[in-house]
């Protein structure tokens, strides 16, 4: 309560410093041009009242579950909070999952095959996935595998006019497997696939990077090569051992995906046409909807503490004595 | 070492294995998958979405006007790029001598969505609930009083002489409603709607109209989906749905290659461009009715040099117009005075200012400022027909360079740009019009006086003779002497106002090669009602 509190008071401060009128860019310069129009704008929206009684109403709403309502949409922020979070974690969900099941690997591989050809390929294109901007790899992919290939659709979550699945999750691959309509489930993962890849990219190369270095701190270490001379195989010395022992750095990183995810998101949600939670903010900040800037504040807020709340479980599931401590 | 290798080459095949299944399966359906984006019967409109709302009496966005012209008709309408009002609901009007009285006489066969005949009442309820809840299209109607003599009679009473009322009424914000549903929704026309009126929610969920188009469903981020109204009085649409969807530019590139039945409405010329030849598309460019213009402030207070008559001379000369119309790519053209090409009124191309370096010079030099200075302001983050202020503010400020003013270049974000450039605060301004409505009263706020001569601080007093023309050509009714006004005020415009009119950039439409009309429209950017198949 009390972050959130903390965080609708820098969002609603910070919001209020930028110089600028809603009222204009929405009114028009005609109307915007009528002192009555302006007015009856401010007061629709609540922005005739002074500062302290907006912020204090806002509060007293958000007690009740409601988080007002958009300007640039006219529709509630918690309405449209619950369609742009799904698609979002939808993306963020199998980006994650794909850059965990490719980046691991690799980090192994190459911390394995320290110096060899191998691990200096593995750390070029590491270093070209953190390198390259997301919004061109975004394009590059849309042209390669939608317009010369056509094996991926050019934007959208659904094809065009397909009724999306009655609302479970929000998650629109999940509610379609859900409710047995296997043919739509396949259409939302179709158009899953290649935003989730793009925005993977940068944290393959991430957690590839990360991996290899924690590895490499232990993987010559006395009680990895104890269990080397003990006779164990190779994979069981590599993966039971040396990973397991590394994975907390890993974790780490993990949770700064979560982040880049969030981030990375604005530019891939715009390519693909996602309509998620990172074009929401950023048309909001735009045309300083308030309403929506406090709600995408507290929603960021809630997934960076659950994150780090999560990692801090896992350390310990992960390395008992950090549990014990 | 030999062991080392074991696991990571295990991994690495795992991993190959992997990325080859899903690249296999994706291959094996993709075909299937693309087939239904070119659904038979279904027409996909990509764009950039600029949409707050559906509501008509509340929108005036080009997003939204796409959609509502689909659902809800209008007493008059355009066709094509014609700015010549034809009837629509309307069968026929008559015009008052003095352009104060407009009579509207309906047709009797229009019946709503739900079966409900369209009457005056519905008229005077859609145009008051305008009026009365003083949101963006309000100025539409401002000073004009609606009544319903008769049930198929409306009369449109101007406090002022309104020759432009015919040229506003078929707006998109103008639809008629299906007053008896609103109502009973939360809707309202009286005074105080603007506190009163629930409806919104209602409309953006459930369309109101007689249009061709239903509303099926609506999300202002991603897509908006049309269908066909069975109970339409009109002539039938050619597809049974229409999807407007929300795609970046260079998406929609891509998209309306691969599609069929696709319309691209944002792509710029320039991308427009390499399109061309290509058998399965219509490329269509022509100058926008956009207008885009350097503003500079009159009242010495903002800035004793912007003020200065000479040096806004000095920039009007100094401005390299062929090399701002070639930025904006084929189809673009140097503006001739304010008013755009597309409207009665507007100058021919030889009353185009040409640039003048010597003159440009001999005027800095005669306003007896040595090393003038000026800050100037435009839109940082904006860009219109793929054109950015940020851009043309770097090349006014080389163009400046070359006759010796320094331009100190200030972006703001659009809300905040509005709100100093509103206040008259900005020495000079990059700036743009989009027409509201297209009649050359429009475009009479850059007169003295005006609305955005008043961001200038160019008041009536600061030229009376201008501003006492400006007054006469609002009043005139017929078009021939209006637009012989309105070409005498242009004239003089373009040797003292200050405003600089630059270009019209060039826009451009894409479509699938068996589409029909599929036009830019002068205020809507597509009637997709109109949209059809060879």
């Amino acid at each position: 309560m009390v972050l959130a509190i903390g965080i609708t008071f820098v969002a609603f401060v910070l919001t209020q410093l930028v110089p600028g009128d809603p009222a204009l860019s929405a009114l028009g310069p005609v109307t915007s041009a009528d002192p009555e129009a302006v007015a009856a704008y401010h007061a629709h929206w609540g922005m005739d009242k002074p500062l302290p009684v907006q912020y204090l109403t806002y509060l007293g709403n958000l007690l009740q579950g409601d988080l007002g309502v958009s300007q640039l949409s006219h529709q509630p922020v918690l309405t449209d909070l619950q369609h742009a979070i799904p698609a979002t974690m939808e993306l963020a969900f199998l980006s994650i999952a794909f850059a965990i099941a490719v980046g691991v690997p690799l980090g192994v591989i190459a911390a394995v095959r320290q110096n060899r050809a191998s691990d200096h390929a593995l750390r070029v294109v590491s270093l070209a996935g953190i390198s390259m901007p997301t919004f061109w790899l975004a394009l590059l992919a849309l042209y390669v595998f939608f317009f010369r290939l056509d094996w991926f659709p050019g934007g959208g979550r659904l094809d065009p006019g397909t009724t999306p699945p009655d609302q479970i999750t929000g998650l629109y691959s999940v509610d379609a497997l859900l409710h047995g309509q296997w043919s739509l489930a396949w259409d939302a993962f179709h158009h899953l696939i290649l935003p989730a890849l793009v925005l993977a990219a940068f944290n393959v190369s991430l957690i590839t990077r990360y991996t290899r270095s924690a590895i490499l701190e232990v993987i010559n270490d006395d009680y990895v090569r104890a269990a080397r001379a003990k006779g164990l195989p190779e994979h069981t010395v590599v993966v039971r051992h040396v990973l397991r022992a590394a994975l907390p750095s890993v974790v780490t990183v993990i949770g700064l995906v979560f982040a880049n995810v969030l981030t990375g998101a604005v530019l891939v949600e715009n390519i693909f046409a996602w309509p998620g939670i990172g074009q929401y903010a950023y048309q909001a900040s735009l045309e300083l909807d308030l309403p929506a800037i406090m709600g995408v504040s507290l929603f960021v807020a809630v997934v960076y503490v659950t994150v780090n709340f999560v990692v801090d479980v896992l350390y310990g599931v992960i390395d008992p004595r950090l549990r014990l401590s | 070492m030999h062991r080392a290798a074991h696991v990571p080459r295990l991994a690495l095949a795992a991993l190959v294995a992997v990325a080859l299944a899903v690249v296999a399966i994706v291959a094996s359906v993709a075909p299937a998958a693309a087939d239904k984006t070119a659904a038979e019967g279904t027409l996909v409109v990509d764009t950039s979405f600029v949409v707050q709302t559906i509501d008509p009496a509340r929108m005036f966005e080009p997003t939204s006007q796409i959609a509502v012209k689909g659902m809800y008709d209008t007493l008059l309408t355009f066709r094509g790029q014609s700015t010549t009002p034809l009837p629509w609901l309307a069968r026929s009007w008559k015009v008052s001598k003095d352009a104060k009285t407009f009579t509207f006489n309906l047709r009797r066969d229009v019946r709503f969505s739900d079966g409900t005949p369209l009457t005056s009442a519905d008229v005077l309820f859609s145009f008051r609930r305008v009026i009365n809840l003083k949101g963006s299209p309000s100025f539409l109607l401002s000073g004009v009083k609606v009544s319903a003599p008769s049930k198929y009679t409306v009369v449109l009473k101007s406090s002022t002489p309104n020759p432009a009322l015919l040229r506003i009424v078929p707006n998109p914000s103008l639809g008629i409603v299906n007053s008896k549903v609103v109502k009973e929704n939360g809707g309202t026309d009286g005074p105080g709607a603007d506190k009163t009126d629930k409806a919104e929610p209602y409309l953006l969920g459930n369309s109101a109209g007689s249009g061709p188009y239903l509303l099926k469903s609506y999300n202002n981020k991603t897509e908006i989906v049309l269908e066909a109204n069975p109970r339409f009085w009109g002539p039938k649409p050619s597809f049974q749905t229409v999807v407007i969807r929300n795609l970046p530019a260079a998406t929609q590139l891509l998209n309306v290659q691969r599609g069929t039945n696709e319309v691209a409405l944002d792509l710029s010329a320039q991308q427009a461009a390499t399109l061309r030849g290509k058998s399965n598309l219509k490329v269509i460019t022509n100058a926008s009715a956009n207008l885009f213009n350097i503003d500079i402030n009159t009242d010495p207070k903002i800035s004793e040099v912007a003020a200065n008559p000479h040096i806004q001379t000095a920039i009007r000369y100094a401005l390299d117009y062929p090399s701002f119309v070639k930025l904006s790519g084929p189809g673009a053209v140097q503006a001739p005075g304010m008013i755009p090409t597309t409207f009665i009124g507007h100058l021919p191309p030889t009353a185009r200012v040409k640039r003048n370096l010597p003159k440009a010079r001999a005027e800095v030099k005669a306003s007896g400022i040595s090393n003038p200075k000026i800050t100037m302001y435009y839109p940082s983050e904006l860009t219109i027909n793929g054109i950015s202020f940020a851009t043309l503010a770097q090349k006014t400020k080389s163009n400046l360079a070359e006759v010796g003013i320094q331009v100190d270049l200030v972006g703001k974000p659009v809300n905040s740009f509005l709100e100093t450039y509103a206040a008259g605060k900005h020495p000079m301004s990059q700036s743009y019009w989009g027409p509201d409505y297209p009649d050359p009263n429009d475009y009479l706020v850059f007169t003295p006086g005006g609305l955005a001569a008043n961001r200038v601080n160019w008041a009536a007093s600061k030229d009376p003779k201008l501003a006492a023309l400006a007054k006469r050509a609002q009043r005139t009714v017929s078009d021939a002497q209006r637009a012989a006004l309105f070409r005498q005020i242009g004239r003089s415009m373009n040797q003292r106002a200050p405003f600089f009119p630059l270009f019209q950039p060039a826009q451009a439409i894409v479509s699938s090669g068996n589409l029909t009309n599929a036009v830019l429209g002068v205020i809507w950017p597509l009637d997709v009602r109109a949209v059809g198949t060879r």
